[in-house]
């Protein structure tokens, strides 16, 4: 064969194809060429020193290695050890260099020279923002008691450092993103489990004790059935191994996938089958299944032996007051469509899927085994109803059996390792305070001032975030407990790693209630301080930016969510670049400077002279590691005694180096330590096992419930929903009903199931119908993986798409990126490059492409797109057939950016949409004051 | 274990479609390890859509150099930069390079282009220099689906080997006879010639 130019070739798509008759999986052919790998390691890593460390650049957490090479961050490869990502990496987590190395981080402290919103500012001294901080927190605990300052801590991880320190500077309100992340979704878990999120048991390999006694990893899957319903998890990464998990069930097991989403995800382009639901009709699904389940159940009929009688009768609690409660609906007749409820017509007609479909679906989830049935941050997450769709999913899970079963659905929140501990400083919160309160001197414990707990929202277990902006304007009016009648302003809001602004509901009222002032001219919220690595919109408003060191330059622990208990360090990687420094550094800054301004509820013993290094306090998060049950088959310490809790590293409990408390059911080991994880390539991992719930009982011969787990209050599967009694007793003292309650006419929280419609969505609550013919589409909203709020300014992300909402459709501009430098060993330097147009991704619009033909529309029209309550945003629409048609959808946080943190993204901000614009910032979910992100109907109109 | 000496090797990845997540792992994983400047790639994911809804189907196809025993790259080469080694892998001796371009222009995969820091031709070499210490190429390490997997098809018991005898792989373009060393499981090739949303 010769060829020389292309023009000679034949040029054509064939293929050659090679016959074959079995099917393997890639798993077991692995090990050989690691084995050689390890052996000859050398070369290659010649000149770097390798780190175990773990991700931030997303939620997922991967364990990583990070190459450095001459102090610096080289290179990124995900951590074999680590099974969680077992040895992946994903685009973003390997971009991490240009995220530290990223010209727009921020660098040193600034403090505010023009007004908030301005984004004037000038370079500060730490001593100088500390002090500034200090004075102001001082100031405010004066006049208006600790209870006025908030402490956000945005991310998740890391962040124990600094609710230690405002738990220690006596106020309750120490919060984090997930209360603005998807509550809704978690809350039939968390109720009816104590857990909190449902997983199919796809995490490959497990470590499981073996009959022989030994531990084994075991990559075989077990699962037959997965139903992810507005869950993407090959985008939303958070539980990274359902990327490999879910296909590989597919490949190795025949396990059937089933998405059920409005768009075509790519977790959806991979399944087996995909019904493209109408948005915010998920419980209208989940009901239509459990009844179909109900009234075709047959234990005598091998193909509908949908419901495990015996898990239900001996595993859960109530069931036979949430079926009644369930059944009473039956024949109540739906005001949206005169059907009566839950049955397979009146769900077509709700769902917009054909009645078949859904029978279908409900007969594969009772007759398949082990199934999960999985719900997401895009269905019942994200909208006002979605505690019915969460409650609903949870009770489909347990009554058909598959809760904590081989191949089933693991919650993983009541699986997965402690961490934090006393670290976290919530034993400060205990302490006894004095407030006065119409004349009379009331005693109570520092949680007792909570604004939500013991305000507006007493369920709202995550914090209401949402709401914050009515309390920075309003103040707090606390109705329940000791404290009941106490009102209190919000004077300070501290922000770390958050981005609230963007992201905590419509970003309009939160700048109002940031830029709002007092009579005398002062800025309402008197303190805001930023703590953050990047410079992202919250930023422009505040007082004082400190400039945390990132995720490679600060030690910690990840936060995840496996199948069983495991932990990875995040290891210190290379030193805080710029002035930045860590958390640990921050705090203890701050407490000894309100320590020596005289702030009495500050130790030194309880900061600076405790937590030396970032390893103090890593050690001592550790100590509550894995603080699990030794429970489940096969019992993963056989040696040690059932139903204990343990604590300490995998190999003293193996060899029985331990003390047990029989007094308190408790095993005690050596205790995990930073020093530990080092020496085990960052990863501790504690063994596997299934049927949590119950053990053996020698007497009978039978499996009994094991009396500690799930940790619910009768520690069994709860139908009746005692998670609520707590909540009740409140408003039995005080007499007084919650404001959302109120809102869907509830007089108190449920003891069981329970039904109210969403909002903003005209085909399932008449109250909105009205609105279906002026604005035609449903908008729904989904993460982008690679440009999450505060990674779009990385340039290898803008260098790739993603699913219709994350597309090269820029318009020319330039900008001074990171590239690497070939000429200078391929170290990341700052250069000017020009972005032709279409090379660089920016968010978009996803539409169907007979919509955007009716509308007159082509991919990259600019289009304005606006809502009843008179909100609007622009994009350029990307059509498409891979979406129901009548939806629009459009990424998380990934247009209109007005920060110039954000970089290139900065640049295309006035034609990109940002879909919080949309948000109603009134519709606050009942339960737990939840933003509903994804209900909105809107218009879209070419620009 | 086969005795003996051991016979050379002929290094091949096998690509299986099937756990392609569409998470471009690969596409930046390879900018990471290769140093390879903006706007270009040696390795990337190709995304299409087809059909009409709701019967629409989004694919990946992931595509580099294919490594061919029969390389036009080779073969136009006026200076003989370009050249494949005995166990398979297609490299370019950067010494000889004099970045002419017509190794761009006659591969039919577009897998190459001039590196506009050095002028000089570019491209996959299987990370070259982590398989000669015993690694997997970096993009084969990080893919989060375990979809891409690489080794020796001389080791009848190595993984692409069993994965290229066991299953109907495919190649790219298979009609020209370029023979090469990346194998696909269950691709869309259509994905080749469309575009997403197209």
């Amino acid at each position: 064969m010769r060829l020389s130019r292309r023009s000679f070739l034949k040029w054509s798509g064939a293929l050659t194809a090679t016959a074959s008759l079995a099917t393997l999986g890639g798993q077991e052919f692995l090990s050989l060429q690691r084995a050689k790998a390890a052996a000859a390691q050398k070369a290659v890593t010649e000149g770097y020193e390798i780190k175990y460390t773990a991700d931030v650049m997303c939620p997922a957490e991967c364990g990583l290695e990070m190459w450095v090479k001459d102090g610096r961050l080289a290179k990124i490869y995900g951590n074999k050890a680590a099974p969680l990502n077992y040895g992946g990496a994903c685009a973003k987590g390997v971009a991490g260099t240009q995220l530290v190395y990223s010209p727009e981080r921020l660098k040193y402290p600034l403090i505010r020279e023009g007004a908030r919103g301005e984004g004037k500012f000038r370079k500060a001294s730490w001593d100088e923002a500390i002090d500034y901080i200090a004075k102001k927190l001082l100031d405010i605990k004066k006049k208006y008691g600790p209870e006025a300052v908030i402490m956000d801590s945005g991310d998740v991880t890391d962040r124990d450092q600094y609710w230690r320190l405002f738990f220690a500077y006596g106020t309750p309100h120490c919060t984090e993103h997930g209360s603005i992340c998807d509550t809704p979704r978690r809350h039939g878990p968390k109720l009816m489990l104590g857990g909190k999120r449902i997983e199919p048991d796809v995490m490959r390999p497990v470590l499981v004790r073996q009959p022989d006694g030994s531990l084994k990893q075991d990559f075989s899957y077990k699962t037959r059935l997965i139903i992810y319903v507005g869950w993407n998890p090959f985008v939303a990464t958070r539980i990274i191994y359902e990327n490999r998990g879910t296909l590989g069930a597919k490949v190795e097991n025949g396990c059937k996938v089933v998405v059920v989403d409005p768009a075509q995800s790519n977790t959806a382009a991979q399944a087996d089958l995909w019904l493209p639901i109408r948005p915010g009709t998920d419980n209208d699904l989940f009901a239509a299944m459990l009844r179909y389940i109900l009234e075709n159940d047959n234990p005598r009929d091998p193909n509908r032996r949908y419901i495990d009688w015996d898990f239900v009768k001996k595993h859960s609690e109530g069931w036979d007051e949430f079926r009644n409660a369930f059944v009473s609906w039956w024949s109540k007749v739906d005001p949206i469509n005169g059907l009566n409820y839950f049955t397979l017509d009146w769900a077509a007609n709700r769902t917009g899927l054909p009645k078949e479909q859904i029978a279908e679906l409900a007969h594969l989830f009772g007759s398949t085994k082990p199934a999960a049935l999985v719900w997401g941050m895009q269905s019942p997450g994200h909208h006002y109803n979605g505690y019915v769709g969460s409650i609903l999913g949870t009770a489909l899970n347990a009554i058909t059996g598959n809760l904590d079963i081989p191949g089933g659905a693991i919650d993983t929140e009541i699986v997965k390792s402690n961490k934090g501990g006393s670290a976290t400083g919530k034993q400060f919160n205990k302490r006894k305070v004095k407030r006065v309160i119409d004349g009379k001197e009331v005693e109570g414990e520092q949680e007792n001032l909570h604004l939500d707990l013991f305000g507006d929202w007493p369920a709202a277990w995550d914090d209401a975030v949402a709401d914050y902006p009515r309390r920075f304007l309003e103040g707090v009016t606390l109705r329940y407990g000791p404290f009941r009648g106490h009102r209190y302003p919000i004077k300070g809001y501290i922000l770390r790693t958050g981005n609230t602004l963007i992201t905590g509901s419509n970003p309009e009222v939160w700048k109002k209630a940031l830029t709002a002032k007092e009579a005398d001219g002062s800025y309402k919220v008197d303190l805001f301080v930023v703590v953050d690595t990047l410079y992202l919109e919250s930023a422009l408003y505040a007082d004082v930016i400190l400039p945390e060191a990132s995720y490679a330059e600060r030690m910690s622990l990840s936060d995840i969510y496996p199948s069983h208990p495991m932990l990875f360090l995040r290891d210190q990687v290379i030193k805080p670049l710029h002035e930045s420094k860590t958390p640990t550094e921050i705090m203890n800054l701050l407490a000894k400077r309100l320590y020596d301004l005289g702030d009495p509820d500050i130790k030194p013993g309880d900061f600076w002279e405790k937590y030396r290094t970032q390893e103090d306090f890593v050690d001592e998060m550790l100590k509550a590691a894995p603080g699990r049950p030794n429970v489940g088959q096969p019992l993963p310490y056989p040696n040690l005694p059932e139903a204990y809790v343990l604590y300490g590293t995998p190999d003293s409990l193996e060899a029985g180096r331990v003390t047990i408390d029989d007094k308190k059911k408790e095993v005690r080991g050596e205790p995990v330590t930073v020093a530990w994880l080092r020496k085990h390539q960052g990863v501790v991992v504690w063994p596997m096992s299934w049927y949590r719930y119950r053990k053996f009982d020698e007497k009978t011969g039978e499996f009994v419930p094991n009396g500690v787990w799930p940790p619910t209050k009768t520690k069994k599967v709860e139908f009746h929903f005692y998670g609520y009694d707590g909540y009740n007793k409140k408003i039995d003292e005080a007499k007084e009903v919650p404001p959302g309650l109120q809102k869907v006419g509830f007089d108190r929280y449920p003891s069981t199931f329970y039904w109210f419609e969403t909002n903003w969505n005209p085909y399932t609550n008449p109250k909105f119908k009205e609105y279906a013919k002026e604005y035609p589409f449903q908008l729904i909203v989904g993460r982008v993986h690679h440009a999450m709020t505060a990674t779009q300014m990385v340039p290898w992300l803008g260098q790739v798409a993603s699913e219709g909402l994350w597309m090269p459709l820029n318009r020319e501009f330039e900008h001074e990126i990171v590239d690497p430098d070939p000429k200078a060993g391929g170290e990341l330097k700052a250069v000017r490059k020009r972005f032709r147009p279409g090379t660089w991704s920016v968010g978009t619009i996803l539409m169907n492409i007979q919509d955007g033909q009716k509308l007159g529309l082509k991919t990259g029209d600019l289009v304005e797109v606006s809502n009843p309550p008179g909100h609007k945003t622009r994009g350029q629409v990307f059509l498409s057939q891979a979406i129901r048609p009548g939806v629009i959808k459009m990424g998380f946080a990934t247009g209109g950016r007005f920060s110039p943190g954000l970089g290139a993204t900065y640049k295309q901000k006035d034609y990109t949409p940002n879909h919080s614009e949309l948000v109603d910032p009134t519709s606050l979910s009942p339960v737990m004051g939840f933003p509903s992100y994804a209900d909105m109907v809107v218009k879209v109109t070419k620009v | 274990m086969a005795e003996g000496k051991p016979k050379g090797k002929r290094y091949a990845m096998v690509i299986d479609l099937r756990r392609c997540v569409g998470c471009m792992s690969c596409q930046v994983t390879c900018k990471m390890e290769n140093n390879v400047p903006f706007d270009f790639f040696r390795s990337k994911v190709l995304i299409t859509e087809r059909g009409t809804y709701p019967d629409v189907k989004r694919r990946f196809l992931p595509v580099l150099c294919n490594h061919c025993e029969e390389s036009p790259c080779v073969q136009v080469c006026p200076v003989g930069a370009s050249y494949r080694r005995e166990d398979g892998v297609v490299l370019v001796d950067q010494d000889k390079c004099i970045g002419c371009g017509y190794c761009v222009e006659a591969c039919p995969y577009d897998a190459r282009y001039v590196n506009p820091f050095t002028g000089l031709a570019d491209k996959c070499t299987f990370c070259q220099p982590r398989i000669d210490s015993g690694l997997e190429p970096a993009c084969v390490h990080n893919c989060m689906g375990q979809a891409r997997i690489f080794g020796d098809l001389n080791d009848p018991n190595s993984a692409v080997a069993k994965l290229v005898s066991s299953n109907s792989v495919q190649t790219l373009k298979g009609n020209l006879g370029t023979e090469p060393h990346v194998f696909y499981i269950s691709a869309d090739l259509v994905t080749l010639d469309r575009k997403e949303g197209k």
